[in-house]
């Protein structure tokens, strides 16, 4: 019987909490210690190659203690980053999903960065002239320096080029338009009967990548999806965004090329792998698998034009939280340039798939002979001429599923592009009014 | 029929030869079956080599080459022994406050008589109505300022008292005769004798309930243990799996997410194999002997 002896449960529940009560250790002369929060997005078994990466760096760094904290999907490590904040924990460092920066920028959350950059005798041009110019848009709010690109992405067209040599279309000259690439995916569906056996195009969508896709193709279509200049604004219920969903909406229900409803990314890349889709939009960061499990020949290829090649850039930024003690904020600060180096950054690269920020990563001996290897790790850096900032605004993530949650509907054959986009302006409007209070509408 | 007769040596002779009681022998059997479906799946895709390629994933038939991989994979992914007595510890630690926190406030609420009982305990039962993830920041500011933070404690503490089982208690506590504790009372017994002698034995049903359900949803937490947690080795099971599980970009590799999730659960079924005797007999149990 468990309550048979009172003593014994009163024993055993101290027992467990004095086990579980660690004291916080005291502070010391020693090593700073500092922690990293990380999210993996690509890939479990990476979590494993960052302990390697940080174990590396406190090697080459006595001095410094740095911990490794895995801390779960790009919106986890949001949540946990702004709590750990909250509750005057801040971490030192955190690999944040590039378009949540302005919104932590505005509830002041971040480190300025600009002090650190003077301190090592540099200038903020010259310190960012170190990464593509894509990247700069999302890294610097107002003229300052907010945060350092670590791991980036554009959007790919993958191709299955076996399935379109047997289609009778050249791999070698992937569609470059709309109306190009509706065509490859009529002719790539295969069907038996009303069944469809294999499906033309695969597009994700699911919170997180739903709303970068719409953005992806809004922008192909000449659209802005938000003001870049002004974190109170987005531009939904617009001529540019409602072409792009209404041609998505068209792949899945008119032409009946596209599977039907709202497909996560790893399911889209899943069935591009076994060859359930013969074509597949996805970022970047998905190459390296792609390129490790695919059994048949692939192409990569830039997002197709209607009005315009344009993409946005993905990926995550290196930051410094607000609040942090003055040598906790230069540990941090040496591990972030430590992180982002032409050679670490490259090997990072090469294990994710992501593309490398820093531009001299490509003249490094390893990547050149890894570029050789595989040409097609170049089409994502070569997209980045055509590339823009992520959208970022207040309170980014909201604001977003505002966009996804209808997007979502429409594909699910619920409701149609134009009443849908309506919705979402309506409630993304609503959801930026406190802070279009606060800055545009605060009149004097 | 046999086979039924054979399983169910103990039902009564007079309702042998009926077919009410086969007909429900047969759906619970099949409810059985449907359940068991992804927990066989889990233990094929486990075993399946990663060269059977994407396709046979949705099979259920095992493949002819099992493999161990998978679970080397997720076994190397952290250290799960480690991560195991973590949520061990974190679910038994909340489990033992818990029993005596319910036992005490569920009596008080069941027994007693004190001003504004009633409003009190609605205002307990309004817990019952908060979003958990409304309750992180606030949560995780009182758990840092008491130097809780990134401690198996601070995981523990905010459900060290339970509105559900609270509730549970007073319910299980308020079915039990009076004159059972008039007895005691003429005996001389004190109030917590009487709580100890009477009301806890004759509600051991409602504990054994409120158990399964306290250390399931604990054991199965995410979010919560996330936020406290920094240290590697302080990980409950959940976290740990979750490099898995929580990808965008690159696929699901379902294969080790499978042998991962069956660690996770291990531990658990082999608890409720062990005890499923005294979980089912408890529920069934009533009140007098």
């Amino acid at each position: 019987m468990l309550f048979s002896r009172r003593l014994m449960l009163g024993l055993a529940t101290a027992g467990t909490l004095a086990g579980a009560l660690a004291f916080p250790a005291l502070a010391g002369e020693g090593p700073t210690e500092i922690d990293l929060f990380f999210p993996v997005p690509v890939d479990g078994k990476l979590a494993r190659d960052m302990g390697t990466l940080i174990k590396e760096f406190n090697d080459g760094h006595p001095d410094i203690k740095a911990t490794a904290v895995y801390t779960g999907s790009y919106d986890d490590t949001l949540i946990k980053t702004r709590a750990a904040i909250k509750a005057g924990k801040p971490p030192s460092a955190v690999i944040m999903s590039a378009n949540f920066l302005l919104d932590m920028q505005i509830e002041n959350e971040l480190t300025n960065l600009d002090a650190l950059i003077k301190a090592d005798g540099t200038t903020k041009e010259k310190f960012l002239g170190q990464f593509f110019p894509a990247l700069q848009g999302n890294a610097v709010i107002n003229r300052s320096v907010y945060g350092v690109p670590f791991q980036n992405s554009t959007p790919l067209l993958y191709i299955n080029a076996d399935q379109a040599k047997e289609a009778g279309l050249d791999p070698n000259k992937p569609p470059q338009t709309w109306a190009e690439l509706t065509d490859w995916a009529k002719k790539l569906t295969k069907r038996e009967g009303d069944k469809v056996t294999r499906w033309g195009i695969a597009i994700p969508c699911a919170y997180d990548y739903c709303g970068w896709m719409m953005e992806t193709l809004t922008m192909s279509n000449g659209g802005r999806y938000y003001n870049e200049e002004f974190g109170g604004e987005v531009y939904y219920d617009t001529p540019s965004m409602l072409g792009a969903l209404s041609w998505w909406n068209d792949l899945v229900s008119k032409h009946k090329v596209h599977p039907p409803g709202a497909t996560p990314g790893p399911a889209v890349s899943t069935s591009f792998i076994s060859g359930n889709a013969a074509m597949m939009m996805l970022s970047t960061g998905s190459l390296t698998y792609v390129r490790d499990n695919a059994k048949f020949n692939y192409k990569v290829a830039f997002i197709p034009r209607n009005v315009r090649n344009a993409v946005p850039i993905g990926g995550a930024s290196l930051i410094i939280p607000a609040g942090l003690e003055a040598d906790k904020q230069k540990a941090a600060w040496t591990l972030i340039k430590w992180m982002t180096s032409p050679e670490k950054s490259a090997w990072w690269s090469r294990a994710t798939g992501y593309f490398a920020p820093n531009m001299a990563a490509y003249k490094t001996p390893d990547m050149v002979d890894f570029l050789a290897k595989h040409p097609d790790a170049k089409t994502a850096v070569e997209q980045l001429d055509v590339a823009k900032p992520w959208f970022a605004t207040y309170k980014t993530v909201p604001v977003r599923k505002n966009l996804e949650d209808e997007v979502m509907l429409v594909l699910n054959g619920k409701k149609q592009p134009k009443e849908a986009l309506v919705a979402a302006q309506k409630a993304a409007d609503e959801t930026l009014k406190p802070y279009n209070a606060e800055t545009s509408l605060k009149l004097p | 029929m046999t086979l039924f007769n054979r399983l169910f040596r103990d039902v009564p002779l007079a309702t042998r030869g009926e077919i009410t009681p086969k007909l429900g022998f047969l759906l619970t059997v099949l409810l059985a079956i449907v359940w068991l479906i992804p927990f066989l799946w889990m233990v094929v895709a486990a075993l399946r080599p990663a060269s059977d390629g994407i396709n046979t994933m949705a099979v259920l038939m095992p493949s002819l080459k099992p493999t161990f991989d998978n679970i080397r994979d997720a076994w190397e992914i952290g250290d799960f022994p480690r991560y195991t007595l973590n949520t061990t510890i974190i679910c038994t630690g909340i489990l033992l406050v818990q029993f005596v926190t319910i036992t005490l406030a569920g009596f008080a609420f069941a027994r007693l008589a004190f001003v504004g009982k009633t409003l009190i305990f609605y205002l307990f039962l309004m817990q019952l109505m908060l979003v958990p993830v409304l309750l992180i920041v606030p949560n995780l500011s009182l758990v840092a300022q008491l130097g809780l933070y990134d401690t198996l404690a601070g995981v523990m503490m905010p459900f060290f008292a339970s509105a559900f089982g609270t509730f549970l208690m007073r319910q299980a506590f308020e079915a039990i005769p009076t004159e059972l504790e008039d007895a005691a009372l003429i005996d001389g017994a004190s109030l917590f004798q009487r709580i100890r002698h009477i009301y806890v034995p004759l509600s051991i049903p409602s504990f054994s309930a409120f158990a399964i359900i306290s250390v399931t949803s604990h054991w199965n937490d995410f979010l919560w243990p996330l936020m406290v947690i920094n240290s590697p080795d302080k990980r409950p099971l959940t976290v740990g799996l979750s490099v898995f599980t929580k990808t965008a970009e690159g696929t699901q590799a379902w294969g080790t997410i499978a042998a991962g999730t069956l660690m996770v659960i291990a531990p658990l079924l082999v608890t409720f194999l062990i005890f499923q005797k005294r979980f089912i007999s408890s529920f069934v149990t009533s009140g007098i002997k």
